[in-house]
């Protein structure tokens, strides 16, 4: 049977153990300071700062895997487009015959590319060290509505369950001797037929779970929610919090200094 | 008399997509820590009354309804099904649709609804872990309830509507995907529920269970209440099968031995009492 679609897997590390806020606001305050700040070193050290992280959380491998992955295509396709068509080129550096490499969009590609991969760095050590119902849970906590809550859970719960209604459909039609194995051919003709079943099963569903859950509670107004998953706010989280909002001010203070040519 | 939580007054409901009424002018009442059990064919319209005692009618399913329903007071038409939960909980025919589709484990599954109700979490923890080891689900508690057999999620689904601990507990066919001794399991723990003061509302086919928890049963046949009354008179009534309804075999050994004469006993609906009967009867 299915598992629920959450990439988390338990590895009892320290980032695992920080609240998801932290975590989120750790997204932000990274990638925004990155975004704002007018060259690409920034971008850079916290990149490298983000292999540390992953290390810490017992996922290297799989960041190195992403980051290189996503990284080095891109990184060619942005040097290539922003370094040889960018309008901001002054100084070339290079002349490959059909164009001209120029400093600038270079530069430029750099900034966007350190931009990207913090982003995705973030995220990806978020997404992989978080427990949904613990992110889920954080939010509300923090103001988020329950039903925005729900929302977010129920989307990343339906696609195993489709996926086990699918297979449900598909036995019962390979019972009736409905081809459903064989070449990429064969599985596409055995999946098209399965469609409008899933979907108008789903949407059943959807209507029999809408019951559900109000059956449930959900929906009782004039009450504060309350979560099963625990969710804490530790030292190191609220020490982190500062230094993530610290750096976030800095970068706009430096940013700003810069912009003004005073630094 | 005991004190009357529900109340049926001529209750009728017809879906927008059919052409005859699913209930017609249903009208009982039921007292406070009594076990009803409905039966009747498919399609008598058991399912319907569960839906219309929780409020899903007709609050969810569209249709014409006239009549009324109150559970504890409780106009069900103007109250909202969420605010209703506390008094009644349904436990539904399909254990996999009873699922919130939110939780990770089996715990947060069992814990949903009190969440909703805004309990604390010290308070959760200990229903979860108390509802846990009553349905046998303690040992799957940090599992993902997508994981688990049918069997496993309906006790699940029985055990996130008990934790809620509605005063009404409405139970439609709940335990269809059970094994024969976990169905018994299941029925334990109703009985034991409802000795602790909480009424039961039971849909069921299996006569001979109903037959041993009822304190009343109402047979529905198109719709219609054909009969409501105790076990004995609604089994010992020969009328009832034309309502396609099976009865005890425990009746039929007591007909069978009045018929040849060696017994003038009222006719037993329960095992004890049957095989009191039958030795009574091999003795003389």
């Amino acid at each position: 049977m299915s598992k629920v679609s959450n990439s988390f897997v338990p590895k009892h590390t320290v980032i695992e153990e920080l609240n998801p806020m932290t975590k989120i606001l750790a997204v932000f305050s990274l990638g925004l300071g990155t975004l704002i700040f007018p060259n690409s070193w920034l971008g850079l050290f916290v990149i490298v700062g983000l292999f540390g992280a992953a290390a810490a959380a017992k996922l290297f491998k799989e960041f190195v895997k992403i980051m290189f992955g996503f990284g080095i295509p891109i990184t060619v396709m942005l040097i290539f487009i922003q370094g040889c068509y960018s309008p901001k080129n002054v100084t070339f550096i290079a002349d490959l015959g059909f164009a001209r490499l120029g400093l600038e969009g270079i530069l430029y590609a750099l900034k966007i590319i350190s931009t990207l991969l913090v982003f995705l760095g973030t995220f990806y050590i978020m997404n992989k060290t978080t427990y949904t119902g613990k992110l889920v849970a954080a939010l509300t906590n923090s103001g988020l509505p329950p039903k925005a809550g729900y929302l977010v859970l129920a989307s990343l719960n339906v696609v195993p369950q489709m996926q086990r209604r699918m297979s449900i459909i598909q036995e019962a039609q390979s019972a009736r001797g409905v081809e459903t194995a064989g070449g990429m051919l064969a599985r596409i003709k055995a999946y098209i037929p399965l469609l409008g079943p899933v979907v108008m099963s789903s949407l059943t569903d959807a209507q029999e779970r809408g019951m559900t859950l109000e059956t449930r509670g959900f929906g009782i107004t004039g009450v504060k929610q309350t979560t099963y998953v625990e969710v804490k706010k530790s030292g190191l989280d609220k020490v982190l919090n500062i230094l993530l909002i610290l750096f976030f001010v800095v970068v706009l203070l430096i940013t700003v200094l810069m912009k003004m040519n005073i630094l | 008399m005991g004190n009357i939580v529900l109340e049926v007054k001529d209750f009728s409901f017809k879906y927008r997509q059919t052409k005859r009424k699913a209930l017609k002018n249903v009208s009982f009442q039921v007292e406070e820590g009594s076990f009803l059990c409905v039966i009747g064919a498919n399609g008598s319209g058991k399912s319907t009354l569960c839906n219309a005692l929780v409020g899903l009618i007709p609050h969810y399913f569209v249709g014409k309804m006239s009549g009324e329903i109150k559970v504890n007071g409780i106009n069900v038409a103007e109250s909202t099904i969420a605010n209703l939960s506390s008094e009644i909980g349904l436990v539904f025919q399909n254990p996999f649709n009873q699922l919130s589709y939110t939780a990770g484990t089996v715990a947060e599954e069992l814990a949903y609804g009190l969440g909703n109700r805004g309990v604390p979490r010290e308070e959760m923890v200990e229903k979860v872990k108390y509802v846990a080891e009553l349905m046998r689900i303690d040992h799957i508690i940090h599992k993902n309830p997508l994981e688990l057999s049918g069997g496993q999620v309906q006790r699940v689904a029985f055990g996130s509507t008990f934790i809620m601990e509605p005063k009404i507990l409405v139970l439609d066919e709940c335990t269809t995907q059970l094994d024969p001794l976990g169905s018994e399991e299941i029925f334990d723990i109703v009985k034991k529920l409802n000795s602790k003061g909480i009424t039961v509302i039971m849909v069921d086919h299996e006569m001979e269970r109903v037959a041993r928890c009822a304190d009343q049963i109402m047979v529905l046949d198109a719709g219609e209440i054909i009969a409501i009354d105790e076990p004995k008179k609604i089994f010992g009534n020969p009328e009832i099968v034309k309502h396609h309804i099976g009865v005890p075999d425990y009746v039929k050994i007591t007909q069978a031995l009045r018929e040849k004469g060696y017994t003038d006993c009222d006719i037993e609906v329960t095992e004890e009492p049957t095989i009191e009967l039958v030795k009574e009867a091999l003795g003389s």
